[in-house]
């Protein structure tokens, strides 16, 4: 049966219906050819009887005289009535089986012996139209004033009723075969009609292209049946899990406006404690532009600002540059970070332990974009999980896996949401922001790992980046 | 003169009663039958009676049996007052019987005896029947049986041993149905019988073939007790039989029966018979 199971099961339910209807059809003809069998049967074998004891009462005496011509006047006359005609042949013998004559004497001459004739003859209750004999031979007691005087052999003529029990046949098949046909197509046809539904959902499911859809209203049953109930579910399904998704991408746009707002305070602080001092500088200038010295002091003063604002705008305009992948990784990129990061750890007094190693970075070749955001995201978490006065560092060198980019923090440990987020696959919990998320998926991307270790207070994130060919043959 | 007109009346009135009552009390005339003719035919047997009751000016029961031995034996008895009889019983006992008349068929009083067999078979004379099953039509029928057992006495042979088996069927007709049918394979019989079969049922003779015929013999007669021959209600048959040809009903009556008519006979008319009823006495 492994063959039938990849049928689906919009064609297997009406097949299998279709074929419970030609299974009925069948047992049923069988119980209608069955009865006409009996019938048959119970017809010949009460003609045989009466025309047994008809001829048993008008020959009796003619055979205890061995009256041939009377017996062959009888027997002649009486295969002219009208069930005559079902009798081919009519013989009568005496006791001894001697034949005193027959309703065709040529065949069944005078005085010859019954028994040749009797051959594969059956008795009176054996009678029985069955199989494709057209004629039926009964040997049967002449019995007259109670007593055995004689046999009587004939032979019926039933291919009337074969062909009648062939001509039932004939027709059942037919009128079975149509009326079968028929509900097996409106079977077919309602099945395939009550299974739409299922089929709709299915295609619905296989079909979502990476989000599900929902099943038109036209498609959904009326009522309130099992398959009407099972779509609304799934259409419930569908717009739970649209409502999630949005719910997922409004989390991520305010985390990412939030980090944004975090990022552009910082900014300003940073380039707003500059321009005071540049303002400063050129207030000096214009005060005594006669002092070279000052002059020049002023000047190397606004030189360092100007320089300092140049090199944070840059890190910025790197950070948020659209297609950031198709710049390779280099010692810069950790360089913006630190800038970028700078005035948060500023902010919060906190102490910041930095140690990239620039020729594991130029070596590592990986894409400078998902890298930059790795590690700007976790040091944004780390400082903010490592409060006030904390302890934040980065370190980035060459690993067994490629590059190693290591974060660590004190503080209070990574709360378990948190950390479903950045090691695991699992559904989003509400609430929680997707910058760890974001840090996971961009790390498989490049098929990379995320570890996560906890000693002695000291949280460590931990993200391998494979070169760009390692991270092929994996992928392979 | 009312009262003589009235006293005549009543006179004639009675005697007329009187005579009309002797002609109704006349007994019905009591006619035996043996098959020596088509007597399967009900129209052609109610043709005759009601020709002879014309012409007797009486009722006429037709009497059958299957026998002509019953019949022979109804007519000595008295309980028939005359008989359609074979040459054969009428010579058997001509001590007691005696002739009224015998029928004319094609021109003369006189049949013969066939021998047949079925169509097909190759048999040409009697005795290329030896070991055939033979069937007669009675024991006591000239044309039927005396005819072929004379003929086998006169080849020496016997009934009993030349043929395999010999039945009676007891009827002409029925001789050449046993015949026709392949029920026996030969068969003796009433040429007159046959001629006429050829006639009316011609398919049923096609399916014979008359192989033998007797020497011309004396036609089956109608018969009386010798004591009862001057009898009124005999001589009234007798001349019924004689005039029978002169009514339209007894014309139609011999046109079934396909005889011409009867004539008086005699004795000497059958001694063909008896010459061979003293062959087959032992």
């Amino acid at each position: 049966m492994t063959w039938f199971a990849p049928i689906p099961l919009s064609i297997k339910l009406p097949l299998l219906a279709a074929a419970m209807m030609v299974l009925v059809g069948t047992v049923a003809s069988q119980q209608v050819l069955r009865s006409l069998a009996q019938v048959q049967d119970a017809r010949i074998q009460e003609l045989a009887r009466m025309h047994v004891e008809g001829l048993s009462v008008a020959l009796g005496p003619l055979v205890l005289r061995h009256d041939n011509w009377e017996v062959y006047d009888t027997l002649d006359r009486a295969a002219q009535g009208g069930e005559g005609r079902r009798m081919v042949l009519t013989a009568v013998a005496d006791v001894r089986g001697r034949v005193l004559a027959a309703t065709d004497p040529r065949r069944v001459p005078i005085d010859s012996d019954i028994a040749a004739l009797a051959g594969d003859a059956v008795s009176l209750d054996d009678l029985t139209v069955d199989g494709a004999a057209p004629v039926l031979s009964l040997l049967a007691p002449l019995s007259y004033q109670g007593r055995a005087v004689g046999q009587i052999a004939t032979e019926f003529d039933v291919s009337d009723l074969l062909i009648e029990r062939r001509q039932a046949l004939l027709y059942l098949i037919m009128g079975n075969a149509m009326a079968i046909g028929l509900l097996a197509v409106v079977g077919f046809l309602a099945m395939r009609k009550m299974l739409h539904p299922v089929t709709s959902l299915a295609r619905q499911m296989t079909e979502t292209q990476g989000k599900p859809r929902s099943i038109p209203d036209s498609d959904i049953p009326r009522g309130d049946g099992e398959l009407a109930q099972l779509a609304r579910t799934y259409n419930a399904m569908v717009d739970a899990v649209a409502a999630k998704a949005e719910a997922e991408r409004r989390l991520a746009e305010r985390e990412r406006f939030v980090a944004l707002g975090r990022l552009s305070s910082s900014l300003a602080h940073e380039i707003n404690n500059p321009l005071g001092g540049l303002l400063n500088a050129t207030d000096t200038i214009r005060s005594y532009p006669d002092r070279p010295e000052v002059v020049r002091q002023s000047a190397d003063l606004l030189d360092r600002g100007l320089r300092h604002l140049r090199d944070v705008t840059r890190a910025t305009l790197d950070q948020n540059r659209v297609d950031p992948e198709t710049r390779v990784l280099g010692p810069d990129d950790f360089e913006d970070i630190k800038l970028l990061i700078q005035p948060e750890v500023s902010r919060l007094a906190q102490d910041l332990a930095w140690s990239v190693d620039p020729a594991a970075v130029s070596a590592s070749g990986g894409p400078a974009g998902p890298v930059r955001q790795i590690v700007l995201n976790l040091l944004l978490n780390a400082c903010a999980a490592a409060g006030k006065e904390g302890r934040v560092g980065l370190i980035v060198r060459s690993g067994a896996g490629g590059l190693t980019l290591q974060i660590a923090n004190t503080g209070a440990a990574m709360p378990r949401a948190a950390l479903d987020r950045l090691l695991g696959d699992g559904p989003l919990s509400p609430g929680g922001g997707v910058g760890l998320r974001l840090v996971r998926d961009l790390a498989r991307k490049m098929v990379g790992t995320v570890a996560h270790a906890r000693e002695n207070d000291v949280t460590r994130i931990t993200v391998t980046v494979p070169t760009p060919g390692e991270a092929r043959d994996a992928q392979e | 003169m009312a009262q003589t007109l009235s006293r005549r009346m009543f006179v004639g009135t009675a005697l007329a009663a009187m005579v009309a009552d002797r002609a109704g009390a006349q007994p019905v005339f009591r006619l035996g039958l043996t098959p020596v003719f088509l007597d399967n035919d009900a129209g052609v047997i109610d043709g005759l009676r009601h020709a002879l009751s014309r012409g007797m000016g009486r009722d006429i029961e037709l009497v059958q049996r299957r026998t002509y031995q019953e019949v022979t034996g109804l007519l000595l008895e008295r309980s028939l007052d005359a008989a359609w009889l074979c040459g054969y019983p009428y010579l058997q006992h001509a001590d007691l019987l005696d002739l009224v008349a015998v029928p004319v068929w094609r021109g003369g009083p006189r049949y013969q005896s066939y021998l047949i067999v079925g169509a097909d078979d190759p048999a040409g004379d009697l005795a290329d029947l030896r070991g055939a099953i033979h069937a007669f039509s009675d024991p006591d029928s000239n044309s039927g049986y005396l005819v072929t057992a004379t003929n086998l006495r006169r080849m020496g042979a016997q009934v009993e041993s030349f043929f395999s088996r010999a039945i009676f069927t007891y009827g002409h007709r029925n001789v050449v149905r046993a015949v026709a049918d392949g029920l026996v394979r030969s068969g003796s019989v009433d040429g007159y019988v046959w001629e006429a079969l050829a006639v009316i049922e011609p398919d049923l003779t096609a399916r014979t073939r008359v192989i033998a015929r007797s020497e011309w013999l004396g036609f089956p007669p109608v018969c009386a007790r010798r004591d009862s021959l001057a009898s009124e209600p005999v001589r009234a048959l007798q001349t019924a039989l004689l005039s029978l040809a002169e009514t339209a009903e007894g014309r139609q009556a011999l046109m079934s029966l396909q005889l011409d008519g009867f004539q008086r006979a005699t004795p000497a008319l059958f001694d063909g018979i008896a010459d061979r009823m003293r062959d087959l006495d032992p």
